[in-house]
């Protein structure tokens, strides 16, 4: 089940791709390499959370550095 | 500016109205109501104290660069490396913040609609239509905004009436039992939403007319506060101090509505008002993130970056929430002090920047 996600996650990365990358000019190298940044990173991403999808979150960490005084507003 | 889009300050002002509201007024009762209980009707009125501070301040930075957004000139105020750093933290919390929204949408239309759908179909779709949006530009966004105004305010005003015959006003006493301590903290709670008026920020170097900008904005969140007003007395009304443990008191305070037996289900509006008024607060979100990140990267067009970042949005969705009352819980306890951080604190010590070396500008040109 798990094979069939991260199938699925590729075949969203390379239509997207398929779409963008004729309509990037050839001079734009920096529009490129974001495009490729952006989308190679999010893959990846996309891919370790599916085998691990408990991975402590963005919210956990945001959560962590306002906890003391998070804890004001707690009942 | 990456994008050649004009609107005028009239659309801006529903952009963010719609953006705001949408979310605010859904799942903003629950979260004032669990500290201000009966005063909740309050944490509007002190919340857009932000907003307007917040919308005085984006409109000064914009005073002094007129066309760029933080992102740009937060470098050039406190440096290259700094500043990058600054917008950075801008893009994240973008992110994260659109990301929660989509996830808040998502658990709604699960949760109360489409109970077998899978979560990342929800999502998805959703995304993909705003991702749309977003490439036809900020115009196009701004034309579907003016359409749904109208739309969404009589279907919002037609709920309010309906809901007449079951409030029970009673529920408001004792006003203040506990000083105005409760609900101040409630206003700060609401004033998370209020913050986010420092799109504007990214939406005043799009406008034809600046001098409008300020009046459009602060009418803007005079709205937002009447709106988020009405939905705080509403469900406070219906349910008293019972509101805080309902996910989406307005939702189900609809429930109730029943006319002779006639009128039923109208929650159906809520749903439609619900889901266009999120679709304009993630393309609105996507927009600012996407410009931001072409500007940080310094790219000249920004469009091939609306897919990219549409996925990772649907990851940050799916990975930043393991349920909706976690997501609550963060929202009405941490949360306030990053948007605190990132809306009022980071844009005032910029303003002070500017300020400080305009004097020591000023002190040097009257030495030479």
């Amino acid at each position: 089940m798990k094979w069939l996600m991260v199938l699925g996650i590729v075949v969203v990365a390379i239509l997207m791709t398929l779409y963008e990358w004729p309509k990037i000019n050839k001079e734009q190298k920096r529009e490129k390499k974001a495009f490729v940044v952006l989308t190679a990173g999010s893959v990846i991403l996309a891919v370790v959370l599916v085998y691990f999808p408990a991975m402590p979150g963005p919210t956990q960490l945001v959560d962590a550095i306002f906890k003391p005084l998070g804890k004001l507003l707690e009942q | 500016m990456v994008d050649k889009g004009k609107i005028s300050a009239m659309q801006l002002a529903f952009l963010l109205y719609l953006a705001i509201t949408s979310t605010a007024v859904l799942i903003a009762p629950a979260i004032t109501g669990g500290i201000a209980e009966q005063d909740m009707w309050l944490a509007p009125i002190w919340g857009s104290i932000a907003g307007f501070l917040t919308v005085f301040i984006a409109y000064r930075l914009n005073t002094i660069y007129p066309k760029q957004t933080i992102i740009q000139y937060s470098e050039k105020i406190i440096g290259r490396i700094p500043g990058k750093l600054i917008g950075l933290l801008f893009l994240f919390y973008y992110l994260h913040l659109n990301a929660l929204s989509l996830r808040e949408y998502g658990d709604f239309v699960v949760g109360n609609f489409l109970p077998e759908t899978p979560m990342f179909v929800v999502l998805g779709t959703m995304v993909f239509v705003c991702a749309a949006a977003v490439r036809g530009g900020i115009e196009v966004m701004a034309r579907t905004a003016t359409i749904f105004i109208p739309l969404i305010f009589f279907l919002f005003l037609f709920i309010a009436i309906m809901l007449i015959p079951d409030l029970e006003p009673k529920h408001m006493l004792p006003i203040m039992e506990n000083g105005i301590g409760p609900s101040l903290t409630g206003g700060f709670l609401a004033s998370s939403w209020f913050m986010q008026f420092f799109l504007l920020s990214f939406f005043l170097p799009t406008l034809g007319k600046k001098q409008k900008g300020l009046k459009w904005g602060m009418l803007s969140v005079i709205a937002t506060m009447l709106t988020f007003f009405l939905a705080n007395l509403i469900s406070l009304f219906i349910f008293g101090d019972i509101t805080s443990t309902f996910n989406f008191p307005v939702m189900s305070a609809v429930r109730y509505i029943s006319m002779a037996d006639f009128l039923q289900h109208v929650e159906a509006i809520v749903m439609a008002i619900w889901v266009t008024g999120t679709f304009v607060k993630i393309a609105v979100f996507h927009y600012v993130l996407v410009i931001g990140t072409a500007q940080w990267f310094k790219l000249s067009d920004y469009r091939q970056l609306v897919f990219p970042l549409g996925f990772l949005l649907i990851i940050m969705a799916i990975w930043s929430a393991p349920n909706l009352q976690k997501v609550a819980h963060v929202l009405g306890t941490t949360w306030p002090f990053y948007d605190v951080l990132v809306h009022v604190l980071i844009p005032t010590l910029l303003l002070v920047a500017v300020w400080l070396r305009g004097k020591a500008n000023g002190k040097n040109a009257r030495k030479k």
